[in-house]
């Protein structure tokens, strides 16, 4: 494959767009990722740098306070765990509901499909509204209970129709054989459609991960049990704070430091970024289809 | 169906579907019951979580107070959205929202697979992955955090971005508040925030490429665009297509934070939108029924956009999403 | 047959989990029984949430006799869920409400909380009888009082100056507008830092929505004597902006910027990043409420520890060309409102006005405002000293329990201890400041009133008059453009806001 792959860039125009490429990229690289740096910058930066300098990559003095102040209370690093367990969980729930319910959808003569999937495409264009949602989370009994996070967002019809026109795009003959050796519905979906289709459903895994990681709406309405309370939720107030209006600013409490603001930014981003690498690992297996055919 | 299958079919294959005929509904509950099992946990959810809210979106037609509860509110049927369509800023409103949906569906949604594309044709695999997790880290700040770094950036006088536009065009307009600049300003921030992260679904699809396409096409003479234009851009069209169905479904909803941000006294004209106004109108002041009949109004815009896009689709071939 | 079987199993299971959930869920809150806890809803400004076993929970339990079990909620989003819990029919005994927006308006209209006014006249509690009626009467909705009001201080705006700039070009703080006219100029024309270049101007201006709630252009307005919001004329009440001081003060602001004395940015600079200009040197003028005075003496004491007493100057309110007018803060920020679904007896109600009026006791309002005497401050010399290494629970303290405070019939609690002389100033300065403009503070006469129109349209009407001022500060449309917004206003709902509104006056007047 090396030989080939070497052969199909090695002509002279190739190399100049390959140059092109790796500069405009390396450019877009960097631009994407300067607002951020600023961000990681202000985070260990005083105070009185973060007023005085407009825009900066590296701080003049050094100081980890903001990260010492808010990681000095318990109650962060508690719902940092349960965020995490959160995620790990909802991820998989949510995940599993979408491709059982994808791989149906795939099949173009299933009875009633067309259906269905019109009432999916509505649910995408309408939502209740938070009230309504809420009164049937508690109705369910769900409210002050983790699945309260999870199930109200179980299946995101945008993903759903994703998966399900991946799945159907799948080589059939694959699933045909696999039917001839015996196996049911749900064996084909386990052996032969999901590893073949790793790299979207590691995509949606992400999107999903990142969602319940995100969320700050339905721990606010479903979860009043403080100690219950996910990451997102806990430094909302501060994360929020840039958005108050003057008339709050002026109000008796101060708003929270920059720095804290920049410090609970990188806190709530880092380890969903370190979620990805481990992903991107699927998206590099391009040869999946290839090598099971072959 | 797509290229792709017929590319991926070996020749002489026979077709792997016959058609659903009509069938008594017991035969195809015995034959289908698989995959209807496999159906019912995703069913389930879509009734308790998705349409039984809806039961509670009559508030719409109602005068809804929280303390009285949906049924015990008065019964005022199409006021609100008569209020809703007869306010003489909807036409503004419809426009301003038209416009950055626009921009959204012409200009970021087609960079977004310009740049996956770029990114595929990355020989060097570190710089490649490099690249690929740089991309998308802005998709994870907040929008008060990317418009409080876009207000530092062009701030007057000492912004960055300000004093390099100033230094190479000779401007000092005030970027914040020029109504001219606000919607190139929302364009840029939703290409700079969401771009690299909505090259993730393509990737993804990229990836299931076969590499014996490729490898077959160089031995048939083609070149590196040809392959790109016969071979990559065929692999995802059908990703593409979805994905356009599905945005001008959306096309009423600019998204809410963003603009409202973004927007002060100066610009307010051009800033106003669907999404902004309901806010002001109906959330902040507590009137869920006006706010749920315009979500109505915009669910039914959006609904037929869907399912028009889709016939759209289907008459070039192209498989949709039903 | 076997799928015939499944499928109805699944579904029966399903929905009996449903049933029993509901039943569950039934957790027979809002019974006639006495109450043994009180649970409040509250925003909350910390970095975090107190939590159940919090010392200040405790302490206050005790003191108000009932266990206090308190729902925090970010203030951010503080009012998206005020409204589910009102939805739903878990319904705390007592809720902060943050303003009177349309849905507590219809749902204390429907009777959805109690009418407190009776009880509070009734001097059964005596910490709940206000030391300020007007202010009581301003918490109200026309007239009935459905909660007891949070106080603020009345006089907060002030003008803040450079010092050190003021010393170098010798002029003295400002008593009148054109005093302050005059030192933007100065500010901006005369190089009042002395390095010889043209980098400063006057008066630093943040973008600012809505009218009447505080912005420097209000108060400019007010100074000028265009009244606070609505000003009697002949009898009726009328909107400030359509009064002839109003136009006046427009024109005020208008040059103010034309001649560069303001910020190039006031229509978009960030709030949150309204002291940096000062701080840095570049502008030398915030109307601002007094405290930013201390936060920026703050600021200034990293900045520079030996000099910081040079640089910062407050002043009070200023005379006007038609008068002497000062423009006072509301009073109150918000209540806390007692919902019927919650405390369902007229003995509960009591039970509960009962706790609340030992959350009014000085003991209480040392926890809320200052925290455990002992552990995170201590009294010297009758001034609250705090320990420094627990600075992360005072600061929980005054974020979240200091937002229950009501303090209707004073505020007693120990005053802070000044950690310099010149603080110690300072405060004293603030406190005579706000004695002196007190007495000429002009309220808003329909505080009180309620107006349906309003209560729908108002936030879209505020921001007609809000953006033509700007933008006629800006130059972008001229008094012929400002007379057509204030028309707008009019034609958009503003008409029926006034007839609703005069209504009113002449009923409860």
């Amino acid at each position: 494959m090396n030989a080939t792959n070497h052969k199909r860039f090695n002509t002279r125009a190739g190399r100049v767009f390959d140059v092109f490429n790796v500069l405009l990229l390396t450019g877009v690289g960097l631009i994407a990722i300067l607002p951020f740096v600023y961000v990681l910058a202000g985070s260990f930066a005083t105070e009185l740098e973060i007023t005085t300098r407009p825009f900066f990559v590296w701080p003049n003095e050094f100081t980890t306070t903001s990260y010492e102040s808010i990681l000095s209370s318990d109650v962060i690093v508690r719902a940092f765990a349960t965020t995490i367990a959160v995620t790990v969980v909802g991820t998989f729930v949510q995940l599993a509901l979408t491709a059982l319910m994808a791989y149906p959808l795939s099949k173009v003569d299933l009875p009633g499909r067309r259906t269905i999937l019109s009432l999916v495409v509505f649910t995408m264009v309408f939502s209740a509204g938070m009230i309504p949602t809420f009164l049937v989370v508690k109705d369910l009994g769900l409210l002050d209970s983790y699945w309260s996070l999870i199930l109200p967002m179980a299946i995101n019809p945008f993903s759903l129709i994703i998966i399900k026109n991946f799945f159907q795009q799948l080589p059939q003959e694959l699933e045909e054989s696999a039917k001839i050796d015996g196996a049911n519905e749900l064996q084909v979906l386990r052996h032969v459609v999901i590893p073949l289709s790793k790299p979207v459903l590691a995509t949606f895994a992400l999107f999903y991960a990142v969602g319940i990681w995100n969320d700050y709406l339905s721990p606010l309405l479903y979860l009043s049990d403080t100690s219950k309370w996910t990451l997102q939720m806990i430094l909302r107030q501060v994360t929020a704070a840039a958005s108050l209006s003057a008339e709050e600013m002026s109000s008796d409490v101060p708003p929270p430091a920059q720095g804290i603001k920049f410090a609970v930014v990188i806190i709530a981003t880092i380890p969903v970024l370190l979620a990805y690498p481990f992903l991107q690992k699927h998206f590099a297996k391009g040869m999946l289809i290839g090598s099971v055919k072959g | 169906m797509t290229t792709v299958l017929e590319v991926d079919r070996e020749p002489g294959a026979p077709p792997s579907r016959t058609p659903a005929r009509r069938r008594r509904l017991w035969t195809d509950a015995v034959r289908y019951r698989w995959l209807f099992l496999l159906m019912l946990p995703g069913v389930l959810y879509f009734v308790l979580f998705r349409f039984w809210p809806m039961y509670g979106a009559r508030i719409a037609f109602k005068n809804y107070i929280p303390f009285l509860g949906i049924d015990g509110s008065e019964w005022v049927g199409l006021t609100h959205f008569r209020e809703f369509l007869s306010n003489p800023d909807f036409p503004r409103l419809l426009e301003n929202t038209l416009i950055l949906a626009g921009l959204s569906l012409f200009i970021a949604f087609p960079l977004t697979i310009v740049l996956a594309l770029l990114l595929n044709e990355l020989r060097l695999q570190i710089l490649k992955r490099t690249v690929q997790t740089l991309v998308y880290i802005p998709h994870f700040l907040s929008w008060t955090v990317v418009v409080s770094i876009t207000a530092l950036l062009f701030a007057i006088g000492n912004g960055p971005l300000w004093t390099f536009l100033g230094w190479a065009f000779g401007t000092d307009a005030n970027f914040l508040a020029d109504p001219d600049w606000f919607r190139p300003l929302i364009l840029m921030q939703e290409v700079w925030k969401n771009t690299g992260w909505g090259t993730i679904i393509f990737l993804a699809a990229l990836a299931g490429v076969d590499q014996e396409q490729y490898e077959a096409a160089v031995i048939d003479g083609a070149g590196r665009w040809q392959r790109v234009w016969h071979i990559t851009i065929p692999s995802i069209l059908p990703t593409i297509v979805v994905l356009l169905i599905l945005q001008t479904g959306q096309i009423l909803n600019t998204g809410f934070e963003q603009i409202y941000l973004m927007s002060n006294s100066l610009n307010r004209t051009v800033a106003d939108v669907f999404d902004t106004y309901v806010y002001f109108a109906g959330i902040e002041q507590g009137a869920y029924s006006y706010s749920t009949a315009v979500g109505l109004f915009k669910a039914i815009v959006g609904l037929v956009l869907i399912f028009g896009t889709n016939w759209l689709a289907k008459r070039f071939n192209q498989q949709g999403i039903f | 047959m076997r799928s015939r079987k499944r499928i109805p199993v699944a579904i029966l299971a399903v929905g009996s989990l449903a049933l029993t959930a509901t039943a569950c869920s039934d957790d027979g809150a809002g019974s006639a029984e006495p109450l043994e806890s009180l649970d409040i809803m509250a925003p909350f400004f910390s970095a975090v949430p107190p939590e159940e076993d919090d010392p200040i929970d405790a302490a206050l339990s005790e003191l108000a006799g009932l266990d206090i079990s308190v729902q925090w909620v970010p203030n951010t989003d503080y009012g998206a869920k005020t409204n589910t819990v009102l939805a739903g029919d878990d319904i705390p005994d007592v809720m902060v409400i943050q303003g009177k927006d349309q849905a507590f308006v219809q749902t204390a209209e429907a009777g959805g909380f109690w009418d407190l006014t009776e009880y509070l006249a009734s001097g059964d509690y005596p910490n709940l009888v206000t030391e300020n009626p007007e202010v009581q009467e301003a918490s109200s909705v026309n007239g009935k009082v459905y909660g007891v009001y949070r106080a603020r201080d009345v006089i907060r705006s002030s003008v803040i100056l450079r010092q050190d700039w003021l010393d170098n070009l010798g002029l003295e703080l400002p008593e009148t507008t054109d005093d302050l006219y005059e030192i933007a100029r100065a500010f901006t024309e005369d190089d009042p830092d002395g390095n010889g270049e043209d980098d400063t101007y006057g008066m630093i201006n943040p973008m600012w929505g809505g009218i009447g709630n505080g912005s420097p252009y209000d108060a400019i307005e007010v100074w000028h004597g265009s009244g606070n919001l609505w000003t009697e004329e002949g009898g009726a009440l009328v909107p400030a902006f359509t009064t002839p001081e109003w136009s006046q003060a427009l024109e005020y602001e208008r040059d103010l910027v034309s001649n560069g004395y303001v910020n190039a940015d006031y229509a978009t600079m960030d709030p949150a990043t309204w002291n940096e200009p000062f701080l840095n040197g570049e502008g030398g003028i915030i109307l601002d409420v007094q405290s930013r005075a201390a936060q920026l003496v703050g600021l200034f004491k990293e900045q520079d520890p030996d000099n910081f007493d040079k640089y910062v100057g407050l002043a009070g309110q200023l005379e006007g060309p038609n008068g002497t007018f000062a423009m006072p803060t509301a009073g109150y920020s918000g209540f806390l409102a007692v919902p019927r679904a919650g405390v369902q007896t007229e003995e509960q109600l009591k039970q509960v006005l009962t706790a609340l009026n030992e959350l009014n006791t000085t003991e209480a309002q040392n926890l809320m405002n200052h925290g455990i005497e002992g552990d995170n401050f201590t009294v010297e010399d009758g001034v609250a000293v705090f320990d420094t290494s627990k600075q992360d629970f005072t600061d929980q303290v005054t974020g979240a329990w200091a937002q229950l405070g009501m303090n209707v019939a004073g505020y007693n609690a120990y005053p802070l201890q000044q950690p310099t002389e010149y603080d110690q100033a300072l405060y004293q300065l603030r406190l005579d400041l706000q004695a002196e403009d007190l007495a000429n503070a002009v309220f808003n006469p329909a505080a009180g009133f309620v107006s349906p129109t309003y209560t729908t349209n108002g936030a879209q009407l505020d921001t007609i008059i809000a953006d033509a001022r700007i933008q006629y500060i800006a130059g972008q449309i001229d008094e012929a453009g400002l007379q057509a917004a204030i028309d707008n206003w009019h034609a958009s709902g503003g008409d029926e806001v006034t007839q609703e509104i005069n209504d009113l006056y002449a009923e409860l007047n």
